[in-house]
């Protein structure tokens, strides 16, 4: 599984952190979303699948 | 020929559903025109896909009229675009931007639990020394939803009542637009002298956050914007959530075996406050102008044209959840539109869970017995909010 994330518009609101915390976290200054790994385990599929249907700003993908 | 008018909550027939209407035009994603409340007439979007296209599209779908004008008197779509919620594109990212690092990112609400824990636990405190039945909207949820975003914000005790005052001009659907400019006034004068107070001695409360944050920036944060974000924080931070936790509590204890569920396992909190939001929030829509000619669900829209989504209705699609209808605490909480979706989706939203995760949990170990004190049909409702649940809510426990 490879994720990907566009942090131009992003908005912040924290919804894939706390999901995924494993995969996502925000960054001190904007709280702007931080990928901590565009490939994550298959353990967090369910996870990160989460993340992308509650981001606010559909800025999360998921790549084939 | 007149249209429809358009289908609103009415909580003593149906106390926790959206207007029956809306199952079958969720269920063909049908849209029809309908006319308003405030008079605008609009293409009605019931369906969750359909609602969801057109808040996460803010290109095609502006809120320049106003996010609550089908129902709110006070902001007519001709009234001055004088703050970020009628704002789109990059204007508001900006403003979000200054938003997010303060009232949503997960490490600095961690940080603010033990805050909203202390002030849940005095709350409580304070509700099992008296006298029963006691009246939990305004004695307890209003009470510690105020507390939380005014220490937020470092609003002092004394001043706690202009927000109250601001919140009930706004979130009135009678009130006119000169009517809530003069209610809006003694909040705005408060918090402008803040922002030169805070500017020279900084706190570390979420204005003088702001104010330290925005100032590295290309673009700072005027004293003008300050205000309008902090009021705007305020004046959506108390009632919204009081109003959650209120009408979520009247469902929980009336609902045949949810607040056992919650009793039994206290730690089903943080999934019972997502199904509450996903379940009863937002019951009078939210409104979206096109801008530029497009269709929804096959229907064409043209540019300029009002659309209302219906978020609630939204929430019950089957498409969602096959047993939407149904309310459980321990569904898996996932996507729902109940806070909104897209560039404008609540501000405060983990700010509100946590709030609402926290009194659930709270109350569930330390008043597990707690009861409605009042029968169903004598619950007494807001009739004039956008922000819908009872007006009041008597209640006992032993
Ligand atoms: C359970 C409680 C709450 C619910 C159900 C709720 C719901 C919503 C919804 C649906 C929207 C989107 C409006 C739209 O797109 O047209 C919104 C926006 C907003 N909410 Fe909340 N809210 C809650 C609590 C809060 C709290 C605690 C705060 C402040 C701390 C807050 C501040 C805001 C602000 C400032 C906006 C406007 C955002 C923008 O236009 O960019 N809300 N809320
Ligand atoms: S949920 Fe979406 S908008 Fe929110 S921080 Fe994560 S990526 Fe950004």
């Amino acid at each position: 599984m490879k994720v990907a994330v566009d942090r131009d518009h992003c908005i912040g609101a924290g919804n894939c952190a706390m999901t995924a915390p494993s995969v996502f976290d925000q960054d001190a200054d904007e709280a702007i979303v931080i990928l901590l790994t565009d490939s994550p385990p298959d353990s967090e599929q369910d996870a990160v699948q989460q993340a992308v249907d509650r981001c606010p700003a559909a800025v999360i993908r998921l790549l084939p | 020929m007149s249209l429809p008018a358009m289908p609103m909550p009415a909580e003593d027939e149906r106390p926790f559903d959206p207007p029956p209407e809306y199952a079958e035009l969720r269920a063909g994603a049908t849209m029809i025109r309908v006319s308003c409340p405030t008079g605008l007439d609009a293409w009605l979007i019931s369906d969750y896909a359909g609602v969801r296209e057109v808040l996460g599209d803010g290109r095609r779908f502006s809120t320049r009229p106003g996010l609550a004008a089908h129902v709110l008197s006070s902001y007519g779509p001709e009234s001055p675009i004088d703050n970020f919620t009628r704002m789109d594109g990059p204007e508001h990212v900006r403003i979000r931007r200054n938003f997010a690092p303060q009232v949503t990112h997960a490490r600095r609400l961690a940080e603010l639990r033990p805050m909203v824990e202390r002030i849940t636990d005095e709350a409580i405190t304070r509700m099992l020394a008296s006298p029963q039945p006691y009246p939990l909207h305004s004695q307890f949820s209003t009470a510690i939803t105020t507390s939380v975003i005014a220490e937020l914000i470092g609003v002092p005790s004394s001043q706690r009542h202009l927000l109250h005052e601001a919140a009930m001009a706004l979130f009135d659907t009678s009130t006119k637009a000169d009517q809530l400019r003069e209610a809006l006034t003694p909040l705005y004068t408060y918090l402008y002298e803040a922002v030169a107070t805070r500017r020279a001695q900084p706190g570390d409360d979420v204005l003088s956050r702001m104010i330290e944050h925005s100032a590295d920036s290309d673009r700072p944060l005027t004293d003008t914007e300050l205000t309008e974000m902090n009021a705007a924080l305020l004046i959506a931070g108390f009632d919204t959530t009081a109003s959650m936790i209120t009408y979520g509590l009247l469902a929980l204890l009336n609902i045949p075996g949810e607040w056992e569920k919650l009793v039994a396992d206290p730690s089903t909190a943080a999934s019972a406050t997502e199904e509450l939001v996903r379940y009863l929030a937002v019951g009078t829509g939210l409104l979206r102008q096109a801008t530029e000619d497009t269709e929804v669900n096959g229907q064409p829209i043209r540019a300029g044209d009002y659309v209302v989504v219906a978020v609630q209705s939204g929430n019950r699609d089957m498409a969602l959840h096959a047993d939407a209808d149904d309310f459980d605490i321990t569904r898996k909480p996932g996507a729902h539109l109940g806070f909104g979706h897209g560039a404008h989706a609540c501000v405060g939203q983990q700010i509100a869970r946590m709030e609402l995760t926290t009194v659930l949990r709270a109350l569930a170990t330390r008043v597990p017995t707690l009861r409605v004190a009042v029968p169903l049909n004598e619950v007494e409702w807001k009739k004039d909010s956008v922000v819908r649940g009872p007006a009041e809510l008597p209640v006992a426990w032993t």
